[in-house]
């Protein structure tokens, strides 16, 4: 049972990411969009990233990370929404951190 | 040091106009572009407006952002207006980018940025206060 969670929340502003990660499950994925793709340059991520590969997988929404002059990184795939759309149906349920 | 610097802030005149505090991010909420209207129309009638962004609000100042990406009309781009209306007093909080691990990079110049005690001590200088 695999989750996909939307984060959509800056998690400088809300608690919001923390909470996800705190219930983030083995071979789930988060997806940064929206006030999320600030969450690319909190403290919280430096754990996350250790995470990747081995278990979880990071997206951010590429439009919505231009838009706000958000760097690209290697370790996280920059994708469209419309291959959001498509990891809904990958993932048993979807949970939206808003 | 400390103290000096707080005697010398304290002689300033107390200004009477009204302070703007910016404490959202640009794009997901119209909270930015409210308070860059009221600060114009302020600004228009040659009212005295300061300006503050705090928190994520300090979004709103960095360079490169392109909100016509998210079909947004891009209001930043209004910033470079504020000399015309006579707004020279602009804010940042040091401690909010460096949170953010962001650098000093503005879309607009003439932008103070100071660290947490000036920031409140140039608030507190004046009589009226709005945050959005």
């Amino acid at each position: 049972m695999s989750t996909l969670h939307l984060v959509r929340q800056s998690a400088f502003a809300t608690n919001d990411f923390a909470q996800c990660l705190s219930v983030l499950d083995n071979q789930d994925c988060i997806i940064l969009m929206d006030d999320g793709c600030y969450n690319l340059k909190h403290t919280l991520m430096e754990s996350l990233i250790k995470r990747v590969d081995a278990s979880v997988t990071i997206h951010i929404i590429a439009s919505h990370a231009k838009a706000r002059a958000i760097e690209a990184t290697t370790t996280i795939k920059h994708i469209e929404m419309k291959n959001a759309v498509e990891l809904t149906f990958i993932h048993n349920k979807v949970i939206t951190w808003q | 040091m400390t103290i000096l610097d707080q005697q010398s802030s304290d002689s300033l005149p107390p200004e009477n106009g009204l302070a703007i505090i910016n404490s959202k991010a640009p794009f997901s909420s119209s909270h930015g572009k409210d308070a860059l209207d009221i600060a114009l129309i302020f600004g228009s009638f040659e009212q005295k407006i300061s300006l503050f962004f705090q928190g994520d609000g300090v979004y709103q100042l960095i360079n490169n952002q392109d909100g016509t990406l998210l079909s947004i009309k891009d209001y930043l781009k209004t910033f470079s207006a504020f000399e015309f209306y006579d707004i020279e007093d602009i804010y940042v909080c040091q401690q909010s980018l460096s949170n953010r691990q962001l650098g000093e990079d503005f879309h607009i110049s003439d932008v103070q940025v100071l660290a947490s005690i000036e920031f409140g001590a140039a608030l507190n200088r004046h009589q009226h206060v709005l945050r959005f």
